[in-house]
């Protein structure tokens, strides 16, 4: 069950799709976007971008397509903020 | 250093603003009212002779040694039950008082071997010491009477023997096991002369008793009775050296004691911040591991994993990584190498780790075993307070008024925090356990949860919602907290979501299968009931929707004001001893020390700068990631220090494909583990007790972990990663964890304050040290959250993609237990194993019924991903529909029917929820067989004996 | 009803009130003849202590027993009326022949004031005991 890779990426997009929708359709496209871009290795992105958004949840597919044009969304919620340099503010320490 | 007992003030410390003035054989003293004579003569090093007193326990009264003069008062009181009053004249040494107590000690040396120069607790022994001090040389008594010399000795705990021919039945071990254990596992049994110390019943020993072993009886017997087995087979210490156990993230400080260069015992330190001296098993006598026949010490190197290891030099094993990994990187780029830092090692060495790998490999391929754990705390606990370190210390809980529980079981997982907790509800605070399991919390000697809500795996989100929906509909909500703290717009979304009915307990009772009822009166008590703070474990991050609840929880906590003071507050308990470090160090692929992000291009320059590389701007791999990119080809190389992924990580076979894909897998760890198996080499790792260096613990706190003897592979684990960036061609010189922490303090803002010499002076210090906080900080949030405003999220409820059908009916949830530390590969190589000797499914009596099974039966646990067997435990501590398995021994291999869902924002596995069936069987599986085959094959070792078939 | 059952009752019935544990071992104690250690392990689950201090409670007071006593029983009044018609004086030769295979119990008035000293075994009431007839009892129990 464990699947191929693209299929990993896929449930992975769709799983924050889906936990973002209560946000609404706009903003959840763009927290979806935001998360991708900020936790996901580059050949993930590649990847998932060179996919043609099969099987993707609309929410999904909108961020992804948003992310595929480049477009660098703002930070949705804190969690994709971070530290500037000289910052001890946050930790996500897991 | 001499060896030296810690000393004993005789009664606990006593805080209070007022302060009494006395006067003990013609010195004034001061000390808060309260205190007792006894302390307050010890405080000025006048002490007196006491047998039944120590100061990590209640005053007592019994041994009558203690008597004191006070002018105006009749008699000769006991020191340690008179409380110091002000202008009170004590005298301690008079000619009454030598007799009386000379007397006292005849009576109790009449009944005790005079075997004192044979005994193995010659010259450590309070029995001993008290007898020359009131100046006894004989006894009058003789031994005619009646005596109990004869008792045999039970010697059945692995640990610690109980001689009761030497017991003076001064009850310190029975108060012991009672107030700072909180077991209650030992009493006096039977009356007057009769009476002697009991563990449990009349036919139990130690081993059958409730004793969970943490040793606390034995550190408080006076005399030789209670004696760890080590001290007789090795003899007495000759030093101590104080530093913290590696197990667990509540981070226990010890005194290591040794004689000559062996470990003779661990003795839980009383000045320990976060352990008060209390310890647990693993701690205090678990520490077998360090020269167990298993460990390897000399590096190993194959080809393939087909062939035996080779023992070769350090050079040679480094020379042969050094080769395989550029040719890697020519061959494939940076991109295609990574690693794994350990939560078990140090910050130093963690830091080196994610330094070789951004640095030096070239990649941000860097993750660590938090992932599997607690990555959603640091996600939720980000977005809802600004910053995800637990807010509160160890010692807030003295504080509270009403502890919630959820998912988490501290009398086992955290067992000295456990105790602390079950010291508080003794006092009177209420409790309320959320488990899928009744957990020892919810009922167990003087320990009774208010509401116990035994939800379906999986159905937090659901439950801590409905909780919300309570307080907010039934007007429970602290407004005014909300107001000044919190952004306001933002709660009344959220206030709205959660009030609407589909949120109601009424309603999500079809989901959790929690009575509504008990929701509603478990969401006004921790409303209304005072001080209220939750705790949470595993059993909240590991599911597909951990990061929400983690959200949901801080939402809670919000809503009600419990935040930022003593007694409140949202605690993460952490697994593993250094989970917090390694996550400040560096360990994600997305942010580099002191949680920046790795896009940051000023943070990059600053450490660009410091350690004159260059580091890629984009977030590299998390672990399934790593394993998923290997099958295709595109991950080629790792290195994982002290982690076994193989047997922690979910869905063993994909873990196993992945690792096999690698041209290169370096394991550097204490034992040949699980992963090992498709290891290309193999460097020998140190123990804690083997090297320098600093744990962050789930306070934040950072304490000093100590080498107490040589590594017996020749290097700490700092060295061997040094070593290998040396053969990288990086030019790394550390001659001293301490400079790898200056570095650290340097390039990271909370450690600002933070060196070696500073922790050597002030035993600890919790981050953040900087300018603001110039000794650290013990609550965090105090006047408001670290950044701007507290924010409410919506917390919807999705339910998990692991459901159960026909084909896979019960819900599998995984946890762990007392004896036994993760993947165990340290505890399993101890005596613990006699209290866990395998892993069992527990299961409800009616699914057991249904299946034919009775407890003890063999039987397949199968779910999508593949099965495994294990012998059955009947028990209604689960519900119907539910069972429960730990996953601490190799050969169940309970990760193999795990299934690779994980939390939607951080991948931290899903462990706590797998649709499984339940068949009788009669053997192993497939899967168990081969894999055994295989580990055997790829453990042999060329010039040593092939183990006979 | 098994004994388990039994014991949840009279466990039940004294839950409630302030220092349950003493009447519920009193009340096992004269049910049972005993509170043996399963006893012990269910009152302590019932009433959330530990095996071991039911344990300690148990073996503190000599009115408690481990294990039911098999050796037979002759009980004897002590109480005012047969200690005025001389039951007193009885005593010393009883216990002799007693010795330890059979158990004497004192108990307090059976009934039959006036024509003492009087001890019972089993249902039989034995009136107007001397020492003879006590020890011939005794011995033949
Ligand atoms: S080792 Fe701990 S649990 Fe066991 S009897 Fe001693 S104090 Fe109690
Ligand atoms: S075992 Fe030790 S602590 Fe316990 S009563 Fe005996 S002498 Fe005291
Ligand atoms: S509670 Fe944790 S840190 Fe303390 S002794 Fe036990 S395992 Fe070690
Ligand atoms: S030390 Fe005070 S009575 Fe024992
Ligand atoms: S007093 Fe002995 S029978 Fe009444």
């Amino acid at each position: 069950m464990s699947g191929s890779t693209i299929e990993t990426l896929r449930r992975m997009a769709n799983q924050i799709a889906r936990n973002f929708e209560i946000m609404g359709h706009v903003d959840a496209v763009e927290a979806t976007a935001d998360h991708i871009n900020m936790f996901w290795d580059p050949r993930m992105k590649k990847q998932i971008f060179g996919d043609g958004g099969q099987d993707l949840s609309p929410i999904a597919k909108a961020a992804i397509e948003e992310l595929a044009q480049g477009e660098i969304p703002a930070h949705q919620t804190r969690a994709t903020e971070f530290n500037a340099v000289d910052d001890i503010g946050q930790s996500d320490a897991g | 250093m001499g060896y030296e007992r810690q000393k004993d003030f005789g009664t606990p410390r006593v805080k209070s603003e007022k302060h009494v003035t006395l006067t003990i054989d013609g010195r004034a003293v001061t000390v808060p009212e309260g205190t007792t004579v006894m302390r307050a003569a010890s405080e000025i090093g006048s002490s007196i002779p006491k047998l039944c007193a120590t100061d990590n326990l209640k005053q007592f009264g019994s041994c009558r040694l203690c008597l004191v003069e006070i002018e105006g008062a009749r008699g000769t009181p006991a020191s340690c039950t008179t409380p110091a009053a002000e202008g009170m004249v004590v005298k301690t040494q008079t000619p009454r008082l030598d007799k009386l107590r000379k007397g006292v000690m005849e009576l109790y040396i009449s009944d005790h071997p005079l075997d004192c120069l044979t005994c193995s607790a010659n010259n450590d022994c309070e029995l001993q010491d008290q007898a020359a001090a009131v100046g006894l040389r004989d006894v009058r008594y003789g031994y005619e009477g009646a005596n109990h010399l004869a008792e045999p000795t039970d010697h059945s705990n692995p640990y610690f023997d109980f001689d009761p021919s030497k017991c003076i039945v001064c009850s310190r071990c029975v108060r012991a096991c009672d107030e700072v254990q909180g077991t209650f596992a030992l009493t006096i049994d039977g009356r007057g002369f009769g009476s002697e110390v009991s563990a449990g019943q009349t036919l139990d020993n130690f081993m059958s008793s409730e004793c969970v072993s943490c040793g606390a009886c034995v550190q408080a017997c006076p005399t030789a009775t209670l004696q760890e087995k080590s001290v007789k087979k090795i003899g007495k210490p000759e030093r101590a050296v104080v530093t913290t156990c590696a197990y667990c993230g509540v981070g226990c400080t010890f005194r290591a004691e040794m004689r000559g260069e062996q470990l003779v015992r661990m003795v839980p330190y009383k000045d320990g911040k976060a352990n008060r001296g209390h310890s647990c098993v693993k701690g205090r006598f678990a520490w077998g591991y360090a020269n167990h026949q298993d460990r390897i010490t000399r590096p190993m190197v194959r080809d393939n994993i087909d062939q035996p290891w080779r023992e070769v030099s350090w050079e040679e094993a480094l020379s042969f990584s050094a080769n395989k990994l550029n040719q890697i990187k020519r061959d494939h780029g940076a991109r295609a190498l990574g690693g794994i830092t350990s939560s078990r090692c140090t910050n130093e060495e963690t830091f080196l780790v994610q330094k070789l790998i951004r640095g030096g490999f070239g990649s941000n391929n860097v993750d660590t075993c938090a992932r599997v754990c607690h990555s959603p705390t640091g996600y939720g606990l980000k977005t809802t307070f600004g910053t995800s370190a637990g807010t509160q210390d160890f010692d807030s809980v003295e504080d509270s008024d009403v502890i919630l529980v959820i998912g988490a079981n501290p009398t086992d997982g955290h067992p000295v925090f456990g105790s602390r907790m079950k010291q508080r509800l003794r006092q009177g605070a209420k409790l309320i356990v959320i488990d899928p399991r009744r957990i020892d919390l919810v009922k167990s000697p003087h320990i009774k949860a208010a509401h116990h809500l035994p939800l379906q795996p999986g159905t937090n989100v659901a439950l801590l919602t409905a909780m919300a929906h309570v307080i907010v509909s039934e007007g429970l909500a602290d407004e005014e907290f909300i107001r000044t703290r919190c952004d306001w717009d933002e709660y009344q979304d959220w206030a709205r979501f959660v009030s609407q009915d589909k949120n109601s307990p009424e309603v999500l009772e079809g989901v959790t299968r929690v009575p509504a009822q008990s929701v509603r009166e478990a969401a006004r008590l921790y409303a209304t009931g005072g001080n209220g703070a939750i705790y949470y474990g595993l059993g909240v991050t590991e599911h597909s929707q951990g990061s929400s609840t983690v959200m949901a929880i801080a939402n809670l906590a919000m809503v009600t004001g419990n935040i930022g003071r003593k007694g409140v507050g949202v605690n993460p308990l952490r697994g593993q001893n250094n989970v917090q470090g390694a996550c400040d160090m560096g360990s994600f692929p997305h942010e580099l020390p002191g949680y920046r992000h790795i896009s940051d291009a000023d943070t990059r320059a600053l450490f660009e700068k410091d350690w004159g590389v260059t580091l890629d701007p984009d977030p590299g791999f998390r672990i399934n990631n790593m394993l998923d990119a290997a099958v295709d080809g595109e991950f080629r190389a790792i290195y994982i220090q002290g982690e076994d992924i193989l047997q922690s990580d979910p869905n063993t076979q994909h873990v196993a494909a992945g690792l096999e894909a690698m041209e290169l897998v370096i394991v550097h760890d204490l034992f040949l583990n699980e992963t090992a198996n498709y290891a290309h080499v193999f460097l020998p790792g140190s123990t804690f007790l083997e090297k320098n260096g600093t744990f962050t613990n789930a306070e934040r706190r950072i304490q000093p972990v100590r080498k107490v003897m040589e590594p017996a592979n020749g290097m700490e684990d700092w060295e061997v990663t040094q070593a290998l960036a040396n053969a990288l061609g990086l030019g790394w010189s550390y001659t001293h964890p301490s400079e790898i922490l200056d570095e650290i303090a340097r390039l990271t803002p909370s450690f600002a304050g933070v060196s070696w010499d500073r922790l050597e002076r002030e035993d600890s210090l919790q981050w953040p040290v900087n300018e603001e906080f110039p000794d650290g900080a013990p609550v965090m949030h105090v006047d408001g959250f670290v950044r701007g405003k507290g924010k409410f999220v919506v917390t919807d409820y999705v339910p998990t993609d692991e459901k159960t059908g026909p084909r896979f009916p019960l819900l599998l949830t995984t946890g762990r237990i007392l004896s036994q530390y993760n993947v165990g590969a340290q505890t399993r190589r101890t005596a613990n194993v006699e209290w866990h000797p395998e892993d069992l499914l527990e299961m409800h009596p009616s699914d057991a019924e249904n299946r034919g099974l009775n407890d003890g039966d063999w039987t397949t646990l199968k779910s999508r991903t593949g099965e495994t067997t294990l012998r059955v435990k009947v028990t209604d501590r689960v519900a119907p529909g539910v069972v429960y398995t730990t996953f601490h021994h190799p050969a169940t291999q309970a990760n193999v029917v795990t299934t690779d869902f994980s939390d939607w924002a951080t991948n931290c596995p899903e462990y706590k929820v797998t649709a499984v069936q339940v068949m009788p069987s009669n053997g192993p599986s497939d899967w168990q067989e081969e894999y055994t085959d295989l580990s055997q094959k790829s453990r042999r070792i060329a010039g040593e004996m092939e183990p006979a078939e | 009803m098994s004994k388990e059952q039994r014991l949840s009752e009279i466990i039940a019935e004294h839950q409630s009130r302030e220092g349950p544990l003493m009447p519920i071992l009193h009340d096992v104690q004269a049910e049972f003849g005993c509170v043996d250690a399963d006893s012990e392990r269910i009152i302590a689950a019932g009433l959330n202590l530990s095996r071991a201090e039911v344990h300690g409670v148990v073996s503190f007071y000599h009115d408690f027993h481990g294990e039911p006593d098999a050796r037979p029983v002759v009980q004897i009044c002590r109480a005012e009326a047969c200690k005025s018609r001389g039951v007193e004086a009885l005593i010393a030769d009883a216990e002799a022949a007693a010795g330890t295979r059979v158990k004497l119990a004192t108990v307090y008035c059976l009934g039959l004031c006036s024509v003492g000293p009087n001890a019972r075994i089993g249902d039989d009431l034995h009136a107007r005991l001397d020492s003879d007839r006590l020890k011939k009892l005794i011995e033949t129990v």
